[in-house]
C-alpha cells in the first residue's frame, strides 16, 4: 500500500475531524483538533495502526503553539507497516494540556513522559507522569523549548539569538 | 629497588627473579603491594557513551590490553579501576559516584575521551557534569574517541604512576593516597534519587 492509498484511507476513517493532511515519501501527517484527538486515535487503532513509534513535539514560539505528534504504524498488517502516519495536535503554548493516549497505545507511555519533561506538555490521564531522563530541577526549565538558551560556541557569539 | 621502572609487561624470567627476591626478603612488603597492584588493574565496565566501542577494542585480540594485567570485570566490588568511557550525564554521575564508593581501595580512575575531559561535543549541554568534579581522576585520555592504543598507553601510565609514587602501599598505610586531595562533589549528585 502506497502512501497515497494510506492518505485516502486515513481521510476516510477520520472524516470530519481533519484540519490538514500532508504527504511526504512514506509518511502521512494528519492534524486534528484538540477535542477530537482521542476519538481519532481510537479510530486509527481500529483501522490497524497498533503501535506508536515515537511521540515528539515541536515548539512554534512565533505562532504561540506546541504541536505534539504521534508517529503510529503497524506490526501485524504488512500493508500498513510500510507507511508511518503522524497524528498531530496543536496546543496553546502557555497552557499545553491534552488527553493522554496511553489508554489506546500503551507504548506511548514513556515517550509522553519525555515530551512532558522536555516541553512541559501535561497529559491528563497518564498513569505515571514523572520526568524520565532529566533530574526534576532541569525538567522544570522545559529545556527543549525555544526560549531555553544554552551557551553557544565562541565563533557564534555576538550573533543575535532572539525570538519575536 | 633501583630498577623500578623496568618491568611493565609480563616477562617470565624477570618475574621469576622478582619472586626470588621477594622470597629471599630483599623487597619490602609495600613494594610487593605496588608490584601486585600494577599487575592486577581490573577496570569496571562503566560504559556511558560511544567510547565503549574503543574500550572493547582495547581488550580484543588485536590490541590485547590483557597483557598489562588488566581485564574488565562486571561487579564494582571486585574491581579497582574505573575507565569513564565518555559523557557523564547528571543521572549517570550518581551511578558513577556510587560505583566509585563501592570499590575497595586502592582504586583509580581514568577519564577517557573529550567528553570526560571538558564536555567535548556536549560542552554547553544542560545535562552533563565533568567527571573530575565527581571522582578523582588519575589519567586523562584526549581524543574523540581515543584509539585503543591510547587506552593501553593510559593503563601503562597509570602503572608507572603507581610504582614510582608508591601510591597503593602508601594508601594502605595512610588511609588515603598521599599525592592528592580527596574529591567530594560540590552538589548532591543523587538528589533526584528517592528510593
Amino acid at each position: 500500500m502506497k502512501a497515497e492509498d494510506v492518505k485516502t484511507l486515513v481521510e476516510r476513517i477520520l472524516e470530519g475531524m481533519i484540519r490538514g493532511v500532508e504527504i511526504r515519501k512514506g509518511y502521512v501527517e494528519v492534524v486534528v483538533d484538540l477535542e477530537n484527538v482521542v476519538e481519532a486515535a481510537r479510530r486509527l487503532k481500529e483501522a490497524g495502526f497498533d503501535h506508536v513509534k515515537s511521540v515528539t513535539a515541536v515548539d512554534y514560539p512565533k505562532e504561540s503553539k506546541i504541536r505534539v505528534t504521534y508517529h503510529v504504524s503497524s506490526y501485524l498488517n504488512e500493508e500498513l507497516a510500510r507507511v508511518i502516519v503522524g497524528l498531530s495536535v496543536d496546543l496553546p503554548r502557555d497552557n499545553p494540556v491534552m488527553e493522554s493516549l496511553t489508554g489506546i497505545w500503551r507504548s506511548a507511555e514513556f515517550q509522553e513522559r519525555e515530551v512532558y519533561e522536555f516541553f512541559g506538555v501535561t497529559f491528563r490521564g497518564h498513569p505515571d507522569l514523572r520526568p524520565l531522563l532529566l533530574i526534576p530541577e532541569l525538567a522544570e526549565k522545559r529545556v527543549l523549548r525555544k526560549d531555553f538558551v544554552v551557551r553557544e560556541e565562541s565563533i557564534y557569539e555576538g550573533v543575535p539569538h532572539r525570538y519575536e | 629497588m633501583s630498577n623500578v621502572d623496568r618491568v611493565y609487561v609480563g616477562n617470565l624470567n624477570v618475574a621469576a627473579r622478582r619472586a626470588r627476591e621477594i622470597l629471599l626478603g630483599k623487597l619490602k612488603l609495600g613494594d610487593v603491594v605496588d608490584w601486585a597492584t600494577t599487575f592486577s588493574l581490573w577496570p569496571v565496565h562503566l560504559m556511558t557513551s560511544c567510547c565503549g566501542a574503543e574500550f572493547a577494542a582495547t581488550w580484543s585480540p588485536r590490541f590485547d590490553a590483557e597483557q598489562y594485567g588488566a581485564l574488565p570485570w562486571v561487579g564494582p566490588r571486585q574491581t579497582n579501576l574505573i575507565i569513564i568511557e565518555g559523557t557523564v550525564t547528571r543521572k549517570m554521575a550518581c551511578a558513577l559516584r556510587i560505583t566509585y564508593e563501592q570499590m575497595p581501595y586502592p582504586k583509580f580512575v581514568i577519564a577517557m575521551g573529550a567528553c570526560a575531559l571538558d564536555g567535548g561535543l556536549f560542552y554547553n549541554s544542560y545535562n552533563i557534569v565533568r567527571p573530575w568534579e565527581v571522582v578523582p581522576v588519575d589519567v586523562f585520555i584526549p581524543g574523540c574517541p581515543p584509539p585503543p592504543e591510547a587506552v593501553a598507553r593510559a593503563i601503562v601510565e597509570l602503572r608507572r604512576k603507581i610504582r614510582e609514587k608508591k601510591v597503593a602501599s602508601k594508601w594502605l598505610i595512610e588511609g588515603w593516597r598521599p599525592d592528592r586531595e580527596p574529591v567530594k562533589p560540590k552538589e548532591d549528585v543523587c538528589s533526584w534519587w528517592r528510593p
